[in-house]
């Protein structure tokens, strides 16, 4: 047995003791994703630019088509086609406020993996965790296809595919296919596919879960077989495009990129793109006939097809939308999928908040008025009446509120605002506001990334450590 | 009250209610009932049955709460309201929940009739390792087990076979007295 499946076999070891007392198995699931074969094909490779500390070390571990970018340590683990993302973590004299404390960070934070399988991976963000500031850990962890890890240290966990941790410390748990978890901490927890939870202790709970046999269609998992349905079709339908720009070693800018814009060189775009000012399209993203107005941003394995984003709009990781009119600030989470048809395009007001984990898949036009939250499942009018509710009428829910399958207690005020300033913060960060006429203001990634460039690292090709990279450090 | 020991407190197990597996709940509550009637002379009733297997060995216990829980109605809709109190949300949104679903149409009478077939094998708790205390075992040590495991009862061993049942009930009313008499003191 060669040196990177030893490495896989004692992984799945390592999570499976995690995950005994919820009786949880993760080979089946994993043991035919990453063929060891695959390993060696792709380079990693990772960002330099004067704006981030750069300091990244490699131990043991297999990094295929990975990208890093600020500070890492990956020791005793297996990435693939996995983003770390590490331009969001804390700096030393930092001082981070959890509930009444005040805490002061020590050191540069480093996103910290170890033990670990990442497949196709987005992590990204920083520690929230007020125990472990300076590390951004994930540890005995196993994630599938498309799972972004953001803001949520994890440890012993095992994240099915297109599932989203978000600023929630994870310990011993399941999160299921498509799940989204942003709840604080949990501990010990199997979260069944499909469910949308977002708590704040004490002050609001939102829990949508989707119908497992109406979400088979867009995602499915089981043990055994790989994840199939409409979402993988859609990413592998395009997937060749992507081939083409990672064996480029020197790619031209395909549109007119403003000053204040970054278009990543590892995106894909494709005819009648237009980007405008400070406009961040990240890696991985793919914009065909998209346009992007001022202050939009289409973060990690976005896909922007056939549709306009007005301005200042968030399309977070891994989010789709294809056929679509978006007006101005409208947020789009994480995974996303949001389908129109030329036929019966889908229009989203200005202000809206499209949850995370959305899927709106419509073959009749359909018009989410403005100012509104929409969330779960909606293919037709009467699903988004049901699954949808203005921001006023949100904000004076002071108590309780169920809605066909979603169940919400709390504050409902608490909740829009907590969500709205978390929109503002991520614009902040992407350089939505940066006035780019006198060059002021605060400067963000599409300002910051624009001059970066990319070293890449190989694998050992052949032989007992093929597969895994070198030890390796990299300091400035 | 130092010089106690388990056994000076205990139930006898012939003076307990015990049910052979393979009963009712209908059994096992009728056995409660005729148990109570010859152990007379306790003004605390007793609160669970013990099953026995063929061998007459003890297996499980059939609590007040087991039998209320067999009342319980269940379908597809409850369970996931029971599934969804994992996720925080307070008793009062759980409780508010589950009247919403209640079928009114399903009276106390039905669901005692419903109930009252079940076999106790599907309603007992098997019993764990601090549910067990030897009969020279100190009073300190019954009240810690109880405490420690919220136990209603412990089941009480000479050798390796059971002799008896000490309550709660029967050590409090020890405690009472002891109390009491301290206070008269």
């Amino acid at each position: 047995m060669k040196e990177i499946e030893k490495l896989f076999v004692r992984i799945v070891q390592r999570v499976n003791i995690n995950l005994r007392e919820l009786e949880f198995n993760v080979l089946p699931y994993v043991k035919d994703l990453i063929p060891a074969a695959q390993m060696n094909k792709f380079y990693a490779f990772y960002g330099i630019t004067p704006h981030l500390p750069l300091s990244l070390q490699f131990r043991n571990s297999g990094l295929a088509g990975s990208y890093f970018l600020g500070r890492c340590r990956v020791t005793d683990s297996l990435l693939y086609k996995t983003d770390i993302r590490g331009d969001e973590l804390k700096k030393k004299g930092d001082v981070f406020q959890f509930q009444n404390f005040k805490i002061p960070v020590s050191r540069d934070e480093e996103i910290v993996i170890e033990d670990s399988v990442l497949i196709k991976t987005l992590v990204h963000n920083f520690s929230h965790d007020p125990e472990t500031l300076e590390d951004f850990s994930i540890k005995d962890t196993v994630s599938a296809h498309y799972a972004n890890i953001h803001g949520a240290p994890t440890e012993g966990c095992f994240l099915g595919p297109f599932s989203t941790v978000d600023q929630t410390t994870i310990h011993d748990c399941v999160i299921g296919t498509f799940s989204y978890i942003q709840a604080g901490e949990i501990n010990h927890l199997n979260i069944e596919p499909g469910t949308v939870w977002v708590r704040k202790p004490g002050v609001f709970n939102f829990l949508y879960r989707y119908p497992l046999d109406q979400l088979s269609p867009y995602i499915y998992f089981a043990p055994g077989i790989a994840p199939q349905g409409m979402f993988i079709d859609f990413v592998k339908d395009r997937q060749e495009a992507f081939q083409r720009v990672f064996e480029m070693v020197h790619i031209d800018q395909p549109i007119p990129v403003p000053a204040s814009a970054t278009l990543d060189r590892y995106a894909v775009v494709k005819s009648k793109t237009e980007i405008s000012e400070n406009v961040l399209v990240s890696q991985r993203a793919y914009l065909q006939n998209a346009t992007l107005g001022k202050g939009a941003n289409a973060q990690e394995n976005c896909y922007i097809i056939n549709s306009s984003l007005e301005g200042n709009n968030v399309t977070a990781h891994g989010a789709k939308i294809i056929e679509a009119d978006m007006g101005r600030n409208v947020f789009v989470g994480f995974n996303s999928f949001l389908l129109g048809r030329p036929e019966s395009r889908l229009k989203i007001g200005k202000d809206c908040i499209i949850m995370p984990h959305t899927i709106i898949d419509v073959r009749k036009p359909l018009m989410v008025p403005p100012g509104h939250i929409v969330w779960g499942l909606v293919t037709s009018r009467e699903e988004l009446e049901c699954n949808s509710i203005s921001i006023d009428a949100m904000s004076k829910t002071t108590n309780r509120l169920t809605k066909g399958n979603l169940l919400f207690e709390g504050d409902g005020a608490r909740f829009v605002s907590a969500f709205q300033d978390r929109i503002h913060h991520i614009l902040e960060a992407n350089g939505a506001f940066y006035n780019c006429k006198d060059k002021k203001g605060p400067k963000g990634h599409a300002q910051k990334h624009q001059n970066m460039v990319f070293n890449t690292i190989q694998p050992y090709p052949k032989g007992r450590l093929e597969g895994l990279y070198p030890t390796i450090m990299i300091q400035p | 009250m130092d010089k106690y020991r388990v056994k000076d407190l205990m139930v006898p197990i012939s003076e307990y209610a015990t049910v052979s597996e393979g009963s009712t709940l209908l059994d096992a509550v009728l056995a409660l009932e005729k148990a109570q009637e010859i152990f007379d002379h306790s003004q605390y009733l007793h609160r669970a049955i013990l099953i026995l297997d063929r061998n007459k060995r003890v297996i499980g216990k059939v609590s007040q709460l087991d039998t209320l829980r067999a009342l319980e109605p269940k379908n597809e809709q409850l369970d996931k309201i029971e599934d969804i109190s994992r996720y925080g949300f307070s008793q009062k949104f759980i409780i508010n929940l589950r009247e919403q679903n209640r079928l009114t149409d399903v009276s106390i009478r039905d669901m005692c009739l419903a109930a009252a077939g079940l076999k106790v094998e599907a309603l007992m708790q098997t019993l764990t390792e601090g549910e067990f205390i030897d009969e020279n075992a100190s009073l300190n040590i019954a009240i810690h087990q109880l405490v420690r495991g919220s136990h209603m009862s412990l089941l009480v061993t000479s050798e390796k076979e059971i002799v008896g049942i000490i309550r709660s009930s029967d050590v409090f009313s020890a405690i009472f007295h002891t109390m009491k008499a301290c206070k008269l003191a």
